[in-house]
């Protein structure tokens, strides 16, 4: 017997809300960005257990998409916020306010 | 040569072309190769002559087709050149005169810069003036028509850095576009009623078919194209300004060639006016009334330019007035004759202006035979001769005019003719004496025109001495006359209330004594006329105004204008603009809105995204529930 699939999805869940209440509460732009990470993995890992519950290949194969597309997104993002902070000493994103309406 | 007529207009076309392309680059050239194209123009128009002159009276009408221009229909055009006695001799008169003034302007224009582009315009002006004589149809003519209009708005307004310049430019063009308007309905109507505009076509349907009033509607139309283009009443208030061009172009265009254009079309659509009856008396009412008009209001100006810009309208009041009579070739005459004196008129007083540097007002001149006694004597030449003293060109013009109105039987018209004579010869005497005699009214010294300007102006003071008598002795046996007869009929020989001696009398000494007085006036020193305008104020004023036409024309149109200007201001900012701007105004107000919801703050967004999906979520999930 395999661990049953709620145990999976119930970490996975709880993965994803820790990500998402970080998102929202913090202001430091790396902290965001490990946030996104974390529920970007939250869905990672639902993907892959379904793959396993229906013994087919599918999901795992888009976790790794997910994977690679997330390692691109990582390199561009902390250009920017490397860049950001260069130029204004600071990462709190509260202080991007440039675009406001 | 007659076949080869079409040389004539293409001659000074290929000269505009190359100086318009080329001209900076040949520089004082440009001059010479004008000149000389429009005086080969002048030879191989002789050589036409010659050939015309070898046919009998009856046979000197030779069209030359060259291709057809519009085809529509039932409605076809060819360019096709008419030559006969009467577009040869408006021809001989374009390109001999044209041909001299181009010399003058050689010399005259020397200092300008832009001296390539003015020769450009001025051998434009030939082709055009060619186009328009030479053409066999209305349409054709009409080409050339507003062809030499254009030139002209473009050779007054050829020192376009003066706004006065620029202006006058516009309104001679404008002023002109009225009259052809009513030229151009005249066409149409001419095509209406007898299905062809060519000029064999139509004169021979006019005779026997066209009823009077389709041939009064039809005369008068053109007559208003005629009007505009030779500046007779009422639409005369652009010539007077035209003044602001070039010298040598007042002389050629506003004075010996453009203007007499309306005189032409007149004569060669003589069969037209004659059909009608009435607008034949109407072209003689306003060609004398336009010449005493205007004679009066040249002896109102101080400007020796706007003077003579003022005589020439009065002579080609005088033309309109012997058409209006029937008298076509004594109007032929006076055309030909006045174009040789009166370009010498202005060739001289461009002298003046060369040698006072551009000085045009005559109470600053006066004394100036010392200084340039050779164009005191150009000048005096032609002024006597519009003066009307025997034996020189205008004498024998006039005289013909004067007393046809006699031998015809108009009593009236003859009175008021002999007045205008008197008139016409006491207000060019008086530049004459105002400028050259008297006493010095400037301290500058004025220094002769070189030889190159000198020589036409010798050969057309030439033509002012001779010309009355190699073409026109008597009204009746004339060279000019003999010759014009095939075209526009013989004269006839009326008894009028005076005897031909009498007559001839009569009007020598009125234009001596006119002389007279304006040297008693002008140059004696026993009359104070510079007190005048001061003595009498109204009279100056109404003289030197001509008789506020002007101000009443600026007034007719100007009230009206600026106040329908004004309504539609009105218009346009409340209701055009208003509506587009409301639009507008209202969008960007509803836009004020958006910034509300885009406070800047990542994480607002992100929970907003985050609402979103549990939203849609907690849809998608109820609705499967």
């Amino acid at each position: 017997m395999s661990t049953p699939i709620s145990y999976f999805l119930v970490v996975s869940a709880m993965l994803f809300s820790i990500g998402t209440i970080g998102v929202l509460v913090r202001k430091n732009a790396l902290i965001i960005f490990m946030s996104v990470e974390l529920q970007l993995n939250a869905v990672n890992l639902s993907l892959v257990a379904f793959s396993r519950m229906h013994n087919e290949l599918d999901g795992q194969v888009l976790a790794f998409f997910s994977m690679v597309v997330a390692a691109a997104e990582v390199v561009v993002g902390l250009a920017i916020i490397v860049t950001v902070y260069r130029r204004r000493r600071s990462a709190s994103v509260d202080d991007l306010t440039v675009l406001r309406g | 040569m007659l076949d080869l007529i079409w040389l004539v207009p293409a001659l000074p076309l290929a000269g505009a072309a190359v100086n318009l392309l080329l001209g900076r680059r040949l520089g004082k050239a440009a001059g010479r190769l004008a000149t000389a194209l429009v005086a080969l123009a002048f030879a191989v128009s002789v050589g036409a002559l010659l050939d015309l002159l070898a046919h009998g009276s009856e046979e000197r009408v030779h069209v030359t087709r060259l291709f057809d221009w519009i085809s529509a229909g039932s409605f076809s055009v060819d360019v096709a050149f008419l030559v006969d006695p009467l577009s040869i001799t408006m021809a001989l008169v374009v390109t001999g005169v044209g041909a001299l003034i181009h010399l003058y302007a050689i010399g005259y224009m020397d200092n300008d810069p832009r001296i390539g582009t003015f020769f450009a315009y001025l051998n434009l002006f030939v082709f055009f003036m060619l186009v328009l004589v030479l053409a066999d149809n209305y349409l054709l003519l009409f080409v050339g028509w507003e062809g030499v209009g254009l030139c002209s708005y473009l050779l007054i307004g050829f020192w376009y850095e003066r706004p006065t310049a620029a202006s006058a430019a516009t309104k001679a063009f404008v002023t002109t576009r009225i009259g052809d308007a009513g030229m151009l309905l005249g066409i149409v109507l001419i095509f209406v009623h007898v299905g062809s505009l060519d000029f064999g076509v139509v004169f021979d349907e006019a005779a026997g078919e066209l009823t009077q009033g389709a041939a009064t509607a039809i005369s008068l139309l053109l007559l208003a194209g005629a009007i505009g283009k030779s500046a007779q009443l009422p639409l005369h208030v652009w010539l007077p300004d035209a003044m602001e061009g070039p010298t040598p172009v007042s002389a050629l265009i506003h004075a010996a060639t453009m203007v007499t254009a309306g005189v032409y079309l007149v004569i060669r659509s003589h069969v037209l006016f004659e059909v009608s009856g009435t607008a034949l008396t109407v072209v003689l009412v306003i060609g004398l009334i336009s010449a005493l008009y205007a004679a009066l209001a040249s002896i109102g100006q101080f400007d020796i330019k706007r003077a003579l810009a003022y005589s020439t309208m009065s002579q080609i009041g005088f033309m309109f007035f012997a058409a209006g009579m029937g008298f076509y070739t004594g109007a032929m005459l006076l055309l030909v004759c006045h174009a040789f004196y009166k370009a010498l008129l202005f060739l001289t007083a461009g002298n003046v202006l060369h040698g006072l540097h551009d000085e045009t007002d005559m109470r600053r001149m006066g004394g100036l035979r010392a200084d340039m006694p050779v164009s005191t004597v150009w000048f005096a030449i032609g002024a006597l001769s519009l003066a009307g003293i025997p034996p020189l060109a205008g004498f024998f013009a006039k005289d013909h005019i004067v007393g046809f109105a006699s031998t015809s039987g108009r009593d009236l018209a003859w009175i008021l003719a002999t007045i205008g004579a008197f008139l016409s010869a006491l207000y060019i005497a008086r530049p004459l004496f105002l400028t050259f005699f008297g006493r010095r009214r400037n301290e500058e010294r004025a220094h002769e025109a070189p030889g190159p300007m000198q020589a036409p102006l010798a050969a057309l003071a030439l033509l002012t001495v001779v010309g009355g008598l190699v073409l026109g002795v008597t009204p009746e046996t004339g060279r000019l006359a003999v010759f014009l007869e095939p075209v526009v009929g013989a004269v006839e020989h009326g008894e009028g209330a005076l005897r031909d001696g009498a007559l001839i009398a009569i009007s020598v000494v009125v234009a001596v004594a006119a002389v007279i007085v304006a040297y008693w006036i002008w140059a004696s020193e026993r009359v104070n006329w510079q007190a005048f305008p001061e003595r009498q104020p109204e009279l100056a004023g109404w003289l030197a105004n001509a008789f506020y036409l002007n101000a009443l024309y600026a007034w007719l149109v100007q009230f009206p204008g600026k106040g329908l200007g004004r309504a539609l201001r009105v218009v346009d900012e409340r209701v055009i603009d208003g509506a587009v701007n409301g639009v507008a105004d209202e969008v960007e107000d509803a836009s004020h809105l958006a910034p509300a919801i885009q406070r800047g703050f990542v994480r607002t967004y992100a929970l907003a995204f985050l609402l979103g999906a549990v939203a849609l979520l907690l849809f998608l999930g109820l609705r499967i529930v």
